[in-house]
């Protein structure tokens, strides 16, 4: 039996607002109501890091939220995909170039989808996460760490303690 | 040889039903809200992704407990099932609890403190009148066995319809349903004591969720003796029962929740015992 | 068999004696080897002794006894005046008058002071087991006191004495032995309680001793209306053989009142709470094997006499409300060693009212909690004294970090909890026990049965939520302390640790031969009746009921070898990962929710009050 075919049928979503302005979000409830209904997919808007599949991410990642980001990244077991909804998320935005804004999400966590508009649609929505399911299928078990802010997880006696890995953060390159 | 046959299939098709059940549940949630809802084998198929996920853990023992709370609750039915002394089957319920209960206490991690605090609490909301029916259904048939009232050759009901309107008051805090749900509480506590599992390991607590589901529809079917169209009907009454609350009704705080079933259900069950003993 | 059980007595006389007066380190072998042959003696006599054994003392005992209730009476007068407690004042006067006009109306010749059953060898083995387990423990606790070596020599010297009396209380027959050994009793927990000598420990001695002394009137008492009503002897076995006698109940009933007084009973409750201040070892004492349990004992002799009088029924009704109230005043505790206290009230009450009941299987239920009992709380005790010296930790709710700095502490204060409270532990047998027979008691007596099913249904969820409250805070630890590594507590306080689990596991094991070939034959004895005992394939019949044996050996499986199982295991090849707290990295201190119980308080009180005065009452009638 091939279990990487029913990654499709049941994926969990996690949902985090990395700073924005809750337009997105309101988008993304809309889905799991009545009217889009995306739970006919088996989605389940889980809010738990370490049960979900698919991280959906608003906003721009400001200063304050960027290591929330990371840990909550690091707490998803593989395979895992990130879809950022709105403008925001993908490039910052209206916000972008602003002192407590650090740009989009791909400038911390790879990004497998990333869904346009201000705010998104939730048609979009669903399309975005319906093609980061094709992603999701092609994955392997392998661990995923964010790109910038990262500590190497450690490894004891073959196990790796991925604990502490947004324990410290390194300056943004710039 | 018959009449041990199909409790035995049932135990061991016990977490089949029960999935079963859930996803039938689903369904009926979603059209109760006018939505499509998902596909009935739903939970098969996000108890076959779990399996596939990376396993992550906080640590051994905590996944340990989590694994042996299912061990636990399913020895329980198999215990109900099989006709065993009713007491017996309360308690060993309530140490199926204390094992996840433990889990979520033996991590450092807030929402699995207060979701196991809350299940403690729940406890104490329906353990007592799930003792004062047992004994009300010895009152009746002479034994605490529950096989006794499995061939008791007239429903229980009839005898007995306070307990079972206090049976379902409390069934929606064994279960977990609204306005009951403050040990799961999704948007408060993120699903209390089940948070910090994941992948395989939180398998073990999802699936103890649909054994769940088989011990409280077993309990609902004692009601009606030997009597087995009696019986499915009052499971499928209190299906859709328990849903149309859950979907109809705002969650209360932990007081009001044992505030309730302290004075409302427990007196039923108390009324309807004092019945049974001097009728 | 009587130079053993003789020797019970003495022995720990002797020991107690030599105890003041040896060096350090010889004291210290006394110590062990005089509990092992205490141990080893109690078992001997248990195991050998069939029906029950009579026997008197030479004449001139009797007159040692009465110079001995003086004696003891005037130094309680002396306290009384040091102090300047008036309560123990008034109470010792009574007593002085009650007993100086006794000894004028007393006949002369009464030859049974002393009467051995199984009962008391059953008590016999829990005094003696228990509490030379708690005399080792206590070598190296009271070494870590800060007092004096005389005064420290002087607090091993107290609990040997304290055993003997307890020996002696067990055993007599006679009701003004009976009395002295009561009042002994008392004045070895006043020593005790009393021993720190602050202020505190001073005022609560104090308490312990007025109503304990209430006690001791009552006793007197039920021998004054003995004899005036012209039952002849002022004996356990006489009062036993007129227990259908009208005007009988009125003893009884006193004698039930110093039970339920030694007992901790509500609105007497507060004697046992305010023994905290002692040492850790006292409580260990007070709570598991001693003191507390005379008041099952009591009840337990009286049983075939007291069952189905009004009497019993004030007794039942008085401990099912008393199951629940201290149930719900622990969960308004956070010091540990008053959340135990308060749990051993409830507990007993328990017993107290399974004795009350007097059918058989309530008898086997009260003596299978009794035991247990006296396991779990000594092991729960012992521990809070661990907890104390070695972690420095008193309050539960500052225990939230135990699990990581001394996980072999908080595993055995699990098992401890778990053995009061869940399958297939002897504490959980009893309670089971108990419900299945309020169930039949409910069949005759409608009301009360059902009105004491619910007070044991609803004090025993309170209960499981406050062993789990406090389970909780025990055993968390953060995913950086996967692999536990057990603390170095030393060997005293390690060994006897050992030795308890040991016990509790074994005898949990052995819960089969022990039902039939150790509280049954107690309890048929106590009842003068046989108690049919069957074993019908995997099923155990004892009277009425049934205990199925495959559910509970699994569980035995599932629930304790889980527990230490968990601590041990490790999972391969698998991540390890953070709490989720929402993606912040803060550490949080952990809490315990608390129920406020202030205004229920003293509506206990008065309600314990009013059936104390119905107790009286109910007899008169």
């Amino acid at each position: 039996m091939n279990l990487a075919s029913y990654r499709k049928k049941s994926p969990w979503i996690l949902h985090y607002n990395a700073g924005g302005c809750n337009g997105c979000d309101i988008e993304i409830l809309a889905c799991l109501g009545p009217k889009y209904d995306i739970e006919r997919f088996g989605m389940i808007n889980t809010g738990n890091p370490k049960q979900s599949d698919i991280l959906l991410v608003t906003g721009p990642v400001t200063k304050r939220s960027r290591e929330r980001l990371v840990e909550i990244y690091a707490q998803m077991p593989e395979p895992k995909v990130v879809v950022s909804c709105g403008a925001c998320a993908c490039t910052g935005g209206v916000f972008r170039g602003m002192y407590n804004c650090e740009g989009g999400v791909d400038q911390y966590i790879p990004v497998d989808v990333y869904v346009c508009g201000c705010g998104t649609r939730p048609e979009q929505i669903i399309d975005g996460v319906v093609q980061a399911l094709g992603i999701l299928e092609q994955k392997t078990k392998a661990m995923e760490v964010s790109v910038r802010l990262q500590k190497e997880p450690l490894k004891e006696e073959g196990q790796i303690n991925r604990r502490n890995i947004a324990d410290q953060i390194k300056p943004a390159l710039s | 040889m018959n009449d041990l046959l199909i409790p035995v299939l049932l135990i061991l098709l016990a977490p089949l039903i029960g999935g079963l059940v859930y996803g039938f549940e689903r369904i009926i949630k979603a059209r109760m809200q006018r939505r499509i809802g998902p596909p009935l084998l739903q939970p098969f198929y996000d108890f076959l992704k779990l399996a596939d996920k990376r396993k992550m853990i906080v640590h051994s023992a905590h996944a340990f407990l989590g694994i042996m709370h299912f061990v636990s609750l399913w020895f329980a039915l198999a215990v109900l099932l099989l006709g065993g002394d009713l007491i017996l089957v309360i308690f060993l319920h309530l140490l199926s609890t204390s094992l996840i209960i433990l889990a979520g206490y033996s991590t450092r991690s807030i929402f699995s403190h207060l979701g196991a605090n809350r299940t403690a609490i729940s406890i104490l909301a329906y353990e007592p009148v799930l003792i004062i029916i047992a004994v009300s259904i010895f009152m009746l048939t002479g034994s605490f066995d529950a096989s006794a009232a499995f061939n008791w050759d007239q429903p229980l009901l009839y005898k007995m319809p306070l307990a079972f309107i206090a049976l379902l008051l409390v069934l929606p805090i064994k279960l977990k349903k609204s306005p009951f749900d403050v040990a799961e509480a999704h948007q408060e506590v993120t699903g209390g004591v089940e948070i910090e599992f994941s992948g395989i390991f939180f398998e073990a607590v999802y699936t103890a969720k649909w054994l769940d589901y088989v011990f409280c529809y077993t309990l609902v079917f004692l009601f009606a003796g030997n009597n087995i169209l009696l019986g499915i009907g009052l499971m499928v009454f209190t299906f859709f029962y328990l849903n149309a609350l859950d979907n109809s009704s705002a969650r209360v705080n932990y007081k009001q929740m044992l505030r309730f079933s302290l004075t409302v259900s427990f007196s039923l069950a108390f009324i309807n015992l004092l019945i049974n003993i001097f009728t | 068999m009587y130079p053993l059980i003789t020797s019970l007595f003495l022995v720990p006389v002797i020991v107690s004696g030599l105890l003041l007066i040896l060096p350090k380190t010889v004291a210290r072998i006394l110590v062990i080897t005089s509990s092992l042959v205490l141990a080893a003696l109690s078992l001997y006599v248990f195991i050998n002794l069939d029906g029950v054994l009579y026997f008197g003392v030479p004449h001139y005992v009797n007159d040692l006894v009465a110079v001995a209730d003086i004696v003891l009476l005037v130094y309680f007068g002396w306290i009384a005046l040091r102090r300047r407690s008036w309560l123990v004042g008034l109470m010792t006067v009574l007593q002085f008058g009650g007993l100086l006009y006794l000894l004028k109306i007393l006949p002369a010749d009464h030859s049974l002071q002393f009467m051995v059953d199984k009962l008391s060898a059953f008590m016999f083995l829990l005094i003696n087991v228990i509490s030379g387990i708690i005399a080792i423990y206590s070598l190296r606790y009271i070494d870590e006191e800060h007092c004096s070596s005389f005064r420290k020599k002087h607090f091993l010297s107290i609990l040997f004495w304290f055993i003997a009396v307890m020996n002696l209380v067990v055993s007599s027959n006679n009701l003004e032995y009976f009395f002295l050994f009561f009042e002994l009793t008392t004045l070895a927990s006043f020593l005790l309680i009393g021993f720190r000598k602050d202020e505190l420990s001073v005022k609560n001695a104090l308490t312990a001793l007025w109503m304990n002394q209430v006690g001791g009137v009552a006793i007197l008492a039920a021998i004054f209306f003995i004899i005036y009503n012209g039952y002849g002897e002022a004996t356990f076995s006489n009062l036993l053989a007129h227990a259908s006698a009208s005007g009988i109940l009125l003893p009884l009933a006193l004698l039930s009142v110093a039970a339920l007084i030694k007992g901790a009973q509500l609105p007497f409750s507060k004697w046992l709470l305010g023994a905290m201040v002692a040492p850790t070892p006292v409580s260990a004492l007070l709570h598991s094997s001693t003191m507390v349990k005379i008041a099952p004992f009591i009840i337990l002799r009286l049983s075939p006499a007291l069952k189905d009088t009004p009497v019993a029924t004030v007794v039942i009704a008085l401990t099912g409300f008393v199951f629940v109230a201290a149930a719900i005043s622990a969960l308004s505790q956070d010091n540990f060693k008053r959340i135990l206290a308060y749990s051993t009230i409830a507990l007993l009450a328990l017993m107290i009212m399974m004795a009350a009941v007097g059918t058989p299987v309530t008898i086997v239920a009260a003596l299978v909690l009794i035991l247990f009992h006296g396991m779990s709380k000594c092991l729960l005790f012992l521990n809070a004294g661990i907890l104390e010296r070695v972690f420095h930790l008193k309050q539960s709710s500052d225990m939230d970090r135990l699990g990581e700095s001394g996980p072999f502490t908080s595993l055995v204060i699990t098992i401890g909890f778990m053995s009061l409270l869940l399958p297939p532990f002897g504490a959980f047998i009893g309670k089971w026990l108990s419900i299945e027979t309020l169930g039949a008691l409910a069949t005759d007596k409608k009301l009360l049965g059902a009105l004491v099913i619910v007070a044991v249904a609803g004090g025993g969820a309170v209960l499981s939520l406050l062993y789990f409250k406090v389970m909780g805070l025990l055993i968390a630890r953060t995913g950086d302390h996967d692999k536990i590594r057990f603390e170095k507590t030393g060997l005293v306080y390690a060994g006897t640790m050992y030795v308890l689990l040991g016990l509790i596991i074994l005898s949990v094991l052995g819960l089969p031969l022990l039902l039939t070939g150790y509280f049954v034959p107690v309890a048929s004895q106590t009842l003068g009746m046989p108690v049919a005992v069957v074993m019908d394939g995997w099923n155990m019949h004892i009277g009425a009921m049934k205990l199925p044996m495959v559910p509970l050996l699994i569980a035995l499986f599932l629930l304790p070898v889980t527990i230490i199982t968990a601590l041990f295991i490790r999972f391969k090849n698998v991540d390890r990962v953070k709490e989720y707290m929402c993606g912040e990295k803060i550490n949080y201190s952990f809490s315990s929710f608390y129920f406020s119980t202030d205004r229920a308080t003293p509506y206990f009180t008065t309600t314990g009050i009013l059936f104390f005065v119905a107790l009286i009452v109910a007899a008169l009638i």
